[in-house]
């Protein structure tokens, strides 16, 4: 092995070590860029959590069966502002509609500019058995390149008989 | 090449003292450039749309760690391996693995059953032009990871095979998550090391590289591939 290594690994020409000074610089130097890489990837962390998150969206998933899905869904940041809510149920995508059904308890509440906040979900044909539902709020960031879903509220278990 | 003797001594916050040695150092540059490479690597999908110019300030800050370090421990581009003296005896060593990664590449494209296209590499680009593309981006490469990686694994762990292996690790997991090109680059990244280590020369090493991705994008299965995608990239 060593005369393997002796024949094929020549020496190589120019490995030079550094001075002190020189040492004792480029150590400070790689400290100084580990931090700023730090700060770089903390920038992108905190940048894509904006991006792709709107903390002003709020909502709530009141009531679920198996004929309806519904709650309340709002833009605090714009409450005047319909948001998009889509319906899962058992993780499998149902459908999307516009939060637009009247919901006066939601502005007496205060949580909305006016009463036009609710949706409301007419649920799928559904094998008999226990179904979770979820509804998610759509946020589209600055730009078009993302749209990323927000769960509101809990999710709701129901059960669902046997179709007749 | 080395001497302990003369390390940087450094006093840490609890009084005790510390030894920077050129063999630390020389890990330490690796793994700063390595990290930089990564950075880069994994944020360019994340940060696509708002902020993709970002991933400049990680590769700059390698770029400037490279050539600074390269001035500090007196290299020259000669030393370095841009060089034309040695340019034939490094591609006539290299012709013998180059024969044998494009008749394995046509051995299991066919056991795969995939039809061999040499002009799926950039279809829409002109062959001449991919090829100038493809050897100044093996190249870029290759100075990376023989020009500074493999030269400080040198000092770090000895000239030898464990350097060797160091540096086709490196290269190897740049390339994740993609197994394929992972396995391949561990390979190659293992050949032009151990050769690099014998006749310094990026040229010969950039040619070569351009050429076995030719072929290999040329005969292997493009879905196993998945178009040379590394990084988060590879997940959209």
């Amino acid at each position: 092995m060593a005369r393997a290594r002796a024949t094929f690994f020549v020496r190589t020409r120019g490995l030079g070590s550094m001075s002190r000074l020189s040492r004792a610089t480029f150590v400070q130097l790689l400290i100084g860029k580990s931090i700023c890489e730090a700060l770089v990837v903390t920038a992108v962390a905190a940048g894509l959590f904006l991006a792709t998150t709107n903390p002003a969206l709020h909502g709530w998933l009141d009531h679920a069966d198996a004929q309806t899905i519904s709650g309340w869904a709002v833009d605090d940041n714009n409450p005047d502002r319909r948001v998009q809510v889509q319906l899962y149920i058992d993780d499998k995508f149902i459908e999307q509609r516009i939060a637009n059904e009247a919901r006066p308890d939601v502005h007496q509440a205060n949580r909305a500019g006016d009463d036009w906040h609710g949706f409301v979900f007419r649920a799928p044909l559904l094998a008999a058995g226990e179904h979770e539902a979820r509804v998610y709020v759509i946020h589209s960031g600055a730009t078009a390149t993302r749209r990323t879903l927000q769960i509101i509220g809990n999710p709701i278990t129901f059960r669902s008989a046997p179709l007749p | 090449m080395t001497s302990d003797s003369n390390a940087q001594s450094v006093e840490t916050l609890d009084g005790n003292r510390f030894a920077f040695t050129d063999r630390s150092l020389a890990g330490w540059e690796i793994a700063s450039v390595m990290s930089s490479i990564l950075i880069a690597e994994w944020m360019a999908a994340t940060a696509a749309g708002f902020a993709k110019a970002i991933i400049a300030i990680p590769v700059a800050l390698a770029i400037l760690i490279v050539i600074l370090s390269h001035r500090l421990r007196r290299e020259s581009l000669r030393d370095i391996g841009f060089r034309f003296d040695n340019l034939l005896k490094a591609l006539s060593i290299l012709a013998v693995p180059v024969l044998a990664t494009a008749l394995l590449c046509l051995l299991v494209g066919w056991k795969l059953g995939t039809p061999v296209n040499f002009l799926r590499w950039h279809p829409n680009r002109h062959v001449v032009l991919q090829f100038a593309v493809g050897f100044c981006w093996a190249l870029a490469q290759q100075y990376v990871l023989q020009g500074f990686v493999n030269r400080r694994a040198m000092i770090w762990t000895g000239r030898g095979w464990g350097s060797v292996l160091v540096v086709a690790a490196i290269f190897a997991l740049l390339h994740l998550p993609n197994v394929w090109i992972t396995a391949i680059t561990f390979v190659g990244g293992f050949i032009w090391a151990a050769i690099y280590q014998r006749v310094p020369n990026l040229f010969a090493l950039a040619i070569t590289h351009s050429l076995m991705t030719w072929f290999i994008v040329s005969t292997l299965p493009p879905t196993a591939l998945h178009h040379l995608r590394v990084g988060l990239g590879y997940f959209f």
